[in-house]
């Protein structure tokens, strides 16, 4: 060492502790290290206790199946379509570890499926098989007892209809993956549960039930008078529809013979060899409804002024078309007045009446009642009215009394509605509706001065014209209302044999609220005694229907004469 | 300072280590529980469907109506009349009604005879 480096002192350190300086920079680095991954993972965890954790847990497994659907209920809130959750039985051959046990055991608690049965589907490799759909919740609590393995349950949802057929028609079907096919099962799909099934919400098992206009009670009467008619009669079909002539709702809807809609493909069992026997006749099955519609001809002809209530029109010849000649069934044959006409279905009186109106005038006013394009309703099976789009002066005149032209009887019964309401077109519907609500959609077609006019007209046949028999089984309900025996056109002509019967009426007449068509398809004298057209059938069917709903309705039988002297117009009394 | 440190550290981790695991468990077993009550709920559920459905179907009209006819003529069921129907301002007035003097004067005398009017259920009969 030089003196100079003494002097100044110059430190040199030793390698040991240059080394021991370096040792600790790099524990401190350590350690800042460690802290730093310490604070990363702690932070991470806060970070992951802070999220939820996705929820799937074993044995938590939502079954795929279940895919439901909004109960439908009657406007009672009876209910006429659930979801019943049922557990099926299916087992994994290939996780069966003792093929004799398990049979053995199955067999035990399941005696109608038989041991064949199952060891033919227990054994193999397969991974799934059904062993039972649709068991009972005890069935499954004894099956989970025994403790197979390989042997599990799903729960399926399945459409059930306590009523059976009764509302057929009203309520339609679903197929096997709970789908809408057919009435409104099929409408709610494509309007609501279909949205939801796409919105991942249709699984949810508290869907808000659907409240119908239909009242079951009078559902079922209808049905059962219609069965009773079916046979009575020994027609091929009976079918009806009542509504509700303020709130267009529809109380009953029945067109038999129907189907059981818990077995959809009764559905399409053939009749007599035919397989569209059991199509809904109200509101896909057009009819020429015969004279149904003079209450329509004389409601247009009265609104338009062209005729009055006291006018009389000549009806002593029948009217000639060319070669053709139109009688009357009942024939006065004199000079008729206008409530005449209508009280013995003059067929010359109507066409006059027709006539005087004008064609063109006439077929204005059946667009004007929705007696053309396909019935308003929320059902998928519907079917257009075939109504020539311009009338001739031949067509123009079958049509006053209902043949030439075909309908079906929903749009009838909305149009025999909007006469008997005071004039307004209320569109007919299956769901439940207010009164305010109605008065919303609808919109007016006739003077309320015609309508009075047309109710006057329609007791008038009730109590002395073709209407009698129905107001005679249901007395003291005011029944209004109007027959027609349409003749079928049997290979090309018009048969006298075979016929439709059709009643249309309205009740109770002082204050109407109800409004009802009844056919009667091909029906046979009752007895040798009885008529054929349809005062006989349907219009006692009608009878026999308001008298068993009339009270339920909430109408009170009044047989005070005086209700009825109030209907006559003034000019007549 | 680092040995205090190196002691802190390691009880941090084991009672962390500790509290981890019982945190686990515990988690487990709420799941375990919570699918046992869902599987009872789904059960449940089922099971209601079932009665919802029996009581839906007990109630049709369709299944009352073959009972009612079939117990018609034992409770004399039968569809109303016209008849049945009436309104309170249709029921007549009560006739006025002379005062039945002879009762009259039989209660006074039974009264008068130390009778008790009440007592006896006869004194109806009497008029």
């Amino acid at each position: 060492m030089t003196l100079a480096a003494t002097q100044a002192q110059i430190a040199l350190e030793g390698a040991s502790k240059v080394r021991g300086a370096l040792t600790r920079n790099r524990i401190r680095l350590a350690i800042v290290v460690g802290c730093v991954v310490f604070a990363i993972l702690g932070g991470r965890l806060v970070q992951l206790a802070m999220t939820a954790a996705e929820e799937k847990f074993p044995g938590a497994v939502q079954s795929a199946l279940t895919a439901s659907r909004p109960a439908l209920i009657d406007r009672n809130g009876l209910e006429m379509a659930i979801d019943l959750q049922a557990p099926s039985l299916y087992a994994e051959p290939r996780n069966i570890i003792d093929l004799d046990e398990a049979v053995e055991k199955l067999a035990q608690a399941l005696p109608e499926l038989g041991r064949d049965f199952l060891r033919e589907r227990l054994d193999g490799d397969e991974g799934f098989v059904w062993l039972k759909r649709e068991l009972s919740p005890a069935q499954e609590d004894a099956i989970l007892r025994l403790g197979i393995p390989g042997v599990d349950f799903v729960t399926e949802t399945k459409r059930y209809y306590p009523g059976g057929p009764v509302a057929a028609h009203v309520l339609g079907a679903v197929d096997v993956d709970n789908v809408g096919i057919a009435g409104l099962e099929r409408y709610i799909d494509t309007d609501q549960v279909a949205v939801l099934q796409e919105l991942g919400f249709a699984r949810d098992r508290a869907l808000a039930p659907i409240r119908l206009s239909i009242d079951l009670r009078v559902q079922n009467a209808m049905h059962s008078e219609l069965t009773d008619a079916l046979e009575r009669y020994q027609a091929i079909a009976a079918a009806g529809v009542m509504m509700d002539i303020r709130t267009g709702e529809i109380l009953a809807l029945a067109s038999l013979p129907d189907f059981d809609p818990n077995n959809p493909a009764s559905a399409l069992a053939p009749v007599e060899g035919r397989t569209d026997a059991r199509i809904n006749r109200i509101s896909a099955g057009t009819f020429e409804l015969g004279s149904t519609f003079k209450t329509i001809t004389m409601a247009a002809a009265l609104d338009a002024g062209a005729i009055s209530i006291t006018d009389r029109f000549d009806a002593r010849y029948p009217v000639h078309f060319g070669r053709y000649a139109i009688d009357d069934f009942h024939g006065q044959h004199r000079v008729l007045s206008v409530p005449e006409i209508y009280k013995y279905s003059s067929n010359i009186g109507i066409i006059k009446v027709e006539q005087t109106l004008g064609r063109d005038n006439y077929r204005a006013f059946l667009s004007r009642l929705g007696l053309d394009g396909a019935p308003l309703i929320e059902l998928p099976e519907r079917k257009r009215a075939n109504v020539p789009e311009r009338f001739s002066e031949i067509v123009a005149a079958t049509a006053a009394f209902g043949h030439g032209l075909s309908v079906t009887p929903l749009q009838l019964v909305t149009a025999y509605s909007a006469i008997a309401n005071g004039g307004l077109f209320v569109p007919p519907t299956l769901m439940a509706r207010t009164e305010e609500e109605a008065r919303a959609q609808s919109r007016r077609v006739l003077r309320p001065e015609t309508s009075d006019l047309m109710r006057y007209l329609l007791r008038l046949n009730g109590i002395e014209g073709t209407g009698k028999r129905t107001s005679e089984i249901a007395e003291g309900f005011r029944i209004g209302g109007k027959t027609g025996t349409a003749e079928k056109v049997i290979n090309g002509r018009y048969s006298s044999d075979v016929t439709l019967a059709v009643f249309a009426s309205v009740f109770p007449m002082d204050a109407p609220r109800y409004a009802m068509v009844i056919l009667v398809d091909e029906p046979q004298r009752e007895n040798a005694q009885s008529g054929k057209t349809a005062a006989w059938n349907a219009g006692e069917v009608s009878g026999r229907i308001i008298r068993r709903v009339g009270p339920l309705l909430g109408v009170v039988p009044d047989l005070d004469p005086g209700l009825d002297e109030a209907l006559v117009p003034v000019v007549l009394r | 300072m680092i040995r205090s440190l190196n002691t802190l550290l390691v009880v941090v981790s084991v009672v962390g280590l500790v509290a981890v695991y019982a945190l686990k468990s515990q988690a487990e077993k709420t799941a375990v529980e919570i699918s046992a009550l869902e599987t009872t709920v789904a059960r449940k559920t089922e099971f209601l469907s079932t009665l919802r459905a029996d009581w839906a179907y007990l109630n049709q009209p369709s299944t009352l109506e073959p009972i009612i006819v079939r117990h018609a003529a034992e409770l004399g069921l039968a569809p109303s009349s016209a008849e049945q129907f009436t309104s309170l301002e249709s029921i007549p007035m009560r006739p006025p009604s002379e005062p039945n003097s002879a009762a009259l004067e039989a209660l006074l005398v039974s009264l008068e005879a130390g009778i008790d009017p009440t007592a006896s259920p006869t004194i109806g009969a009497a008029q």
